[in-house]
């Protein structure tokens, strides 16, 4: 059996372990709080444009425009492919990074020439130590989303696939399908492509006529599709960040649990060991006070 | 869904569901100028710029700043999605004005493209704060 000390030392290291993951608990609950409710806002947003732009597509004729070029003529071991991975600024999440960076992993191998852009901390050190170039000027946290820095990456997204530097541009993001399940989702921002839209409510109208576009078509385009992409972007970070916390919550309230138990456990070992060693004294004692006799 | 002088109208922004019910009419800022819909307009779709909005619900019309964004308008609903939609009284008088000069203020420093075009689309959302606020 360990000694008293050593029981005493554990105990201690364990208690300070359960106060930070208990607080990293705290904290993240009502972090999450705060990211659901954005999520619940963001939501219908995020979903009404996909199914608004969808419509649009579904109700016009073949759409000549430079977000609809697919360019075919580049072969695929020529494409350069653009991924956005968001992962979390910290670890302590349980599987969250992993996770993603895992998917990310997974589709850059099956790429000829991939450029990755990670938003967060923790998926840059990843990558720095496991020798995957990134991009480093692309430096964004996953903190506290906003629709400003939607707007910058979707910006840089842009311009890079317009002067022909990026082919195509996927976001790697992690979905919160409910609070106990979260998958990492591939979805592909640029070039748009009329068929990857599903149908949303198939024919929920009776008009099949196209739509006209007031007053041009590309008029209309440049500025749907920049408020679509930074919309998309938005919401992937947005979910981000909600799963991130709802991954650190679970983590650290299974760790605060195990703590828990561990200092149940080591204060019966504890307990047991100071009652020996009483009994141990109270022998002696006795022992040697028969032997004076 | 909607009556026989109403369409269903959306206004839908990043931030909340801004309305959602029938509504008799609407104006709406477009790229060329404004744009005026009323029940059993052709299907469209158009873009949306900041600028003031007005629409006409139960008689009555409501005017609302709107921000950049998409309309798809189609006979019997029309959905407008946008960056911001804000009731005139929820506006901050002198917060649209700080705004307006401090982007009037970075409009005339040496900036690059983007910073441009940053600093013009925050002026238009002041201006259509300004605007609806009056």
């Amino acid at each position: 059996m360990a000694s008293i000390k050593e029981i005493r030392t554990h105990i201690k290291s364990v208690e300070q372990t359960l106060k930070i993951t208990n607080a990293m608990y705290l904290i993240s609950s009502s972090n999450l709080r705060k990211a659901r409710k954005q999520l619940n806002d963001v939501e219908p947003y995020f979903q009404k444009i996909e199914s608004t732009l969808s419509d649009i597509l579904h109700h016009s004729e073949e759409i000549n425009h430079r977000f609809f070029d697919k360019r075919p003529e580049i072969p695929p071991e020529k494409r350069k492919v653009g991924y956005i991975v968001v992962a979390g600024d910290k670890g302590l999440a349980g599987a969250y990074n992993h996770n993603i960076l895992k998917l990310a992993e997974e589709k850059m191998a099956g790429c000829a020439n991939p450029s990755l852009f990670v938003v967060g901390q923790a998926g840059r050190s990843y990558s720095q130590e496991h020798g995957i170039p990134i991009d480093v000027e692309f430096l964004y946290t996953a903190q506290d989303p906003n629709v400003g820095r939607a707007r910058d990456i979707a910006e840089l997204m842009m311009d890079l696939y317009l002067e022909g530097q990026l082919d195509e541009v996927y976001i790697l993001f992690t979905k919160m399908i409910n609070t106990f399940r979260m998958e990492p989702t591939v979805h592909r921002l640029l070039p748009l492509e009329r068929d990857s839209f599903p149908v949303y409510e198939k024919n929920r109208d009776c008009y099949n006529r196209d739509v006209v576009y007031i007053p041009s078509v590309k008029a209309v385009m440049d500025r749907l599709v920049p408020g679509y992409i930074k919309g998309d972007i938005f919401g992937a970070l947005v979910e981000s960040y909600c799963s991130e916390q709802n991954a650190r919550m679970t983590a650290m309230k299974s760790s605060s649990d195990n703590a828990r138990a561990m200092l149940q456990n080591l204060n019966l070992s504890y307990n047991r060991a100071r009652q020996a060693a009483i009994t141990q004294e109270i022998t002696e004692v006795v022992g040697g006070a028969q032997a004076a006799l | 869904m909607a009556g026989e002088n109403t369409f269903y109208l959306e206004i839908i922004t990043p931030e909340r569901q801004f309305y959602i019910g029938p509504a008799e009419a609407l104006v709406l800022p477009a790229v060329d100028g404004q744009m005026g819909v009323y029940p059993g307009h052709e299907p469209a779709v158009t873009a949306v710029e900041p600028g003031e909005l007005r629409y006409k619900a139960e008689g009555k019309w409501e005017p609302a700043a709107v921000g950049a964004g998409f309309a798809e308008i189609k006979p019997d609903y029309v959905i407008l999605l946008v960056g911001f939609a804000e009731h005139p009284e929820e506006i901050d008088r002198k917060r649209a004005e700080a705004a307006k000069e401090r982007a009037e203020e970075r409009l005339r420093q040496k900036q690059s493209i983007h910073e441009y075009y940053h600093s013009k689309a925050a002026l238009a959302r002041a201006m259509a704060r300004l605007k609806a606020r009056r």
